[in-house]
């Protein structure tokens, strides 16, 4: 006699408990992509797209900042012209995004916008200069960029905030949020492997937005060694009569060993195959991604409409930039999440 | 060619020509029986081939032929009138033999009757005038020398439609290339090619990154260090290593102790510190006892004061360690 539950439905379920209809078990697992498994915390997604049309460069830039904020984002967004910011703001709430990073150009000048989602203040930051991913690889004698460096969203690093007072306050709350927390008890040093740093010039005031990749380097070992530890490859003692020469030949070290010492850092665990358990390591960081130079020229209450709360409004209202007020949004308090800061922080502030 | 033309065309004539002549000078004659008259065919066959050599055709019969190879050469009426004037020079010489005729001649045989090179004479020497003058032009043609001109060698008013649509294209790109140049300017505003990597404000940049990267991965470091001498299963060692954890890294990252705002906010990080289970903290949040308890709205009166209170622990802290 055949067992009643035998069949094909429930052939899958190998003892898992009572069944679980397909659409509750979407909506956990749903539910649970939002939420960080370690933290608990909300995983604040993004979504980074344009407002009105965009030169090419631009689009370039764009593109870019879409990675540097991966993998919370939709790299392959597609907006249409006649998409409103109406329009992203509903298909944020059940995408648990919580994050707008708006690109637009008016009167030819790149601006850029850091909003919450759905009625987080906007920082409206006008791009002075900026240099696309491509260039930078240009530039460099050796480029390095490998993809998985993508799987893992990056390390905020801010410098220079200290001591400013509002509204840069809120902009450091904002960028600290921006990314997922790291939790130093259990992060993995090899899922660290991309940095933002966004540095404040007292002098010019303005931001500078860097994008670095991290390598970790052992210190100690010649650099014939190392190479011949990547490379697996066995190296050519055609003309040596010893081993030995090969291993103790004094090779001269690059220019930017010198900053090393500073840059050293006993690693917990092995990183990979090089970086070993406590040994010591070099961080060498490279330039990846794009180089922008933003200042600040405007902070709303709301997304992109609402009280204008810097610059400091003058008797008159001041007009928005961008007339792209789409409905008046309710006047929420600055989502302010920091008294729940605890050791889930990776903010760190020199 | 046109000799030949014309020696095809009046070769039967010739024939008939012949054997009219041959009955006309028969017929005065033969009255008589027929073989007289066959005779004086036969003889007169022989008679009109001599005659022919020494007797000269009427003027009227050449005119005939000179007209026929005219039609067919079919060129200006000009040679109507020059070959009246042939007509009269080799008239009086017609009583001379053939050969002076063929001496004038160049193409012709000396085979052939003198209608035939009289006619001939005609049409090859109008050949002959067209082919000098067509040399000459042609001569004249390639001995010029052409201006450069990149329009190539046309005609002039030609040339001057062409020289003038093309300076009306260019006058149009003109203002069309030049809008398209400011908007590419425009486009590119901001855009800022990087000359030289790793300048001195780069590698200011840079070293600042790695600082923080560096302190970030000692805390981890210190965070993740399996400590000895405390056993983690053990309840005291467990919350001892807690807050150890929470101390150090804390302290690394330059942080105030949350020892600080605990008076503020107790509710969230009494839990958190006090908490004395068996086992260690589990790693997994809902696991925790205080998985969501301290959430957002718990404590939304307070939170402005812990807040509040942070931020000037950060403005403080900031303050004091100026810049690194």
């Amino acid at each position: 006699m055949r067992h009643p539950r035998s069949g094909p439905g429930a052939g899958k379920r190998r003892g898992r408990g009572p069944r679980i209809p397909a659409t509750t078990l979407r909506k956990q697992q749903a539910a649970l992509a939002n939420v960080d498994q370690i933290t608990g915390a909300k995983i604040p997604k993004s979504f980074v797209f344009s407002r009105g049309k965009l030169p090419s460069t631009l689009r370039h830039l764009q593109h870019d900042l879409r990675k540097v904020m991966l993998p919370y984002t939709a790299l392959n967004l597609k907006e249409k012209k006649r998409n409103n910011l109406k329009d992203f703001v509903n298909v944020a709430g059940p995408l648990g995004v919580t994050h707008f990073l708006i690109l637009s150009s008016p009167k030819s000048l790149p601006h850029l916008r850091f909003a919450n989602s759905p009625q987080g203040p906007t920082f409206t930051f006008q791009i002075e200069e900026y240099a696309l991913a491509a260039d930078i690889a240009n530039s460099q004698k050796r480029p390095r960029c490998p993809p998985g460096i993508f799987k893992n969203s990056p390390l905020v690093v801010l410098s220079g905030f200290s001591g400013l007072g509002n509204p840069f306050e809120s902009l450091v709350e904002y960028f600290q949020h921006m990314v997922p927390a790291v939790d130093p008890s259990t992060v993995k040093l090899a899922e660290c492997q991309r940095i933002l740093l966004l540095k404040f010039d007292k002098e010019k005031e303005v931001i500078d937005f860097r994008h670095y990749s991290i390598k970790l380097q052992p210190v100690g070992v010649s650099r014939r060694i190392r190479k011949l530890m990547q490379n697996n490859q066995v190296p050519d003692l055609r003309d040596l009569k010893d081993v030995s020469d090969y291993v103790t030949k004094a090779g001269y070290g690059s220019e930017s060993e010198v900053d090393d010492e500073a840059a050293t850092v006993s690693l917990p665990s092995d990183v990979d195959k090089l970086n070993q358990a406590s040994r010591k390591s070099a961080v060498r960081l490279q330039e990846i991604g794009p180089r922008i130079t933003m200042r600040l020229v405007k902070v709303e209450a709301g997304l992109c409409s609402g009280d204008v709360l810097y610059p400091w409004p003058v008797e008159k209202e001041a007009g928005g930039k961008k007339g792209n007020v789409t409905e008046e949004e309710i006047e929420g308090q600055e989502e302010t999440d920091d008294g729940l800061e605890d050791e889930s922080e990776d903010e760190m502030e020199e | 060619m046109a000799a030949a033309a014309a020696e095809a065309v009046s070769a039967p004539p010739s024939a008939g020509s012949a054997g009219s002549l041959g009955k006309r000078k028969a017929r005065p004659k033969g009255k008589g029986s027929k073989s007289k008259a066959r005779k004086k065919l036969a003889r007169s066959d022989q008679d009109d081939s001599v005659h022919r050599r020494r007797n000269k055709p009427s003027a009227k019969f050449l005119k005939l032929l000179r007209k026929r190879a005219q039609d067919y050469n079919s060129d200006d009426d000009e040679e109507y009138g020059e070959q009246e004037e042939e007509d009269r020079p080799p008239r009086p010489r017609r009583r001379d033999d053939g050969d002076e005729e063929e001496e004038a001649l160049s193409h012709s045989d000396k085979d052939e009757d003198e209608e035939v090179e009289g006619a001939s004479t005609s049409a090859v020497t109008r050949f002959e005038e067209g082919c000098r003058a067509f040399r000459v032009a042609f001569l004249k043609i390639m001995a010029k020398k052409l201006p450069d001109d990149p329009l190539g060698p046309i005609l002039s008013a030609h040339k001057k439609l062409v020289a003038a649509k093309l300076a009306e294209e260019v006058e149009e790109r003109k203002p069309k290339g030049e809008a398209r140049k400011e908007k590419r300017v425009a486009a590119e505003k901001g855009h800022v090619i990087p000359k030289d990597h790793l300048d001195s404000k780069e590698k200011e940049l840079i070293k600042v990154a790695t600082k923080g990267v560096v302190r970030l991965f000692n805390a981890v470091s210190k965070a993740q260090k399996p400590r000895k001498d405390l056993n983690p299963s053990r309840t005291k060692d467990a919350k001892v290593l807690a807050k150890e954890r929470k101390n150090t890294f804390l302290s690394e990252l330059d942080m105030p102790s949350h020892q600080e705002i605990k008076s503020q906010a107790p509710s969230n990080f009494s839990k958190r510190t006090g908490k004395d289970e068996d086992e260690d903290e589990p790693a997994w949040a809902p696991l925790r006892d205080t998985y969501m308890l301290g959430s957002k709205l718990k404590d939304w009166d307070k939170m402005k004061d812990s807040t509040a209170a942070s931020e000037q622990a950060k403005v403080h802290i900031g303050e004091s360690s100026g810049e690194k």
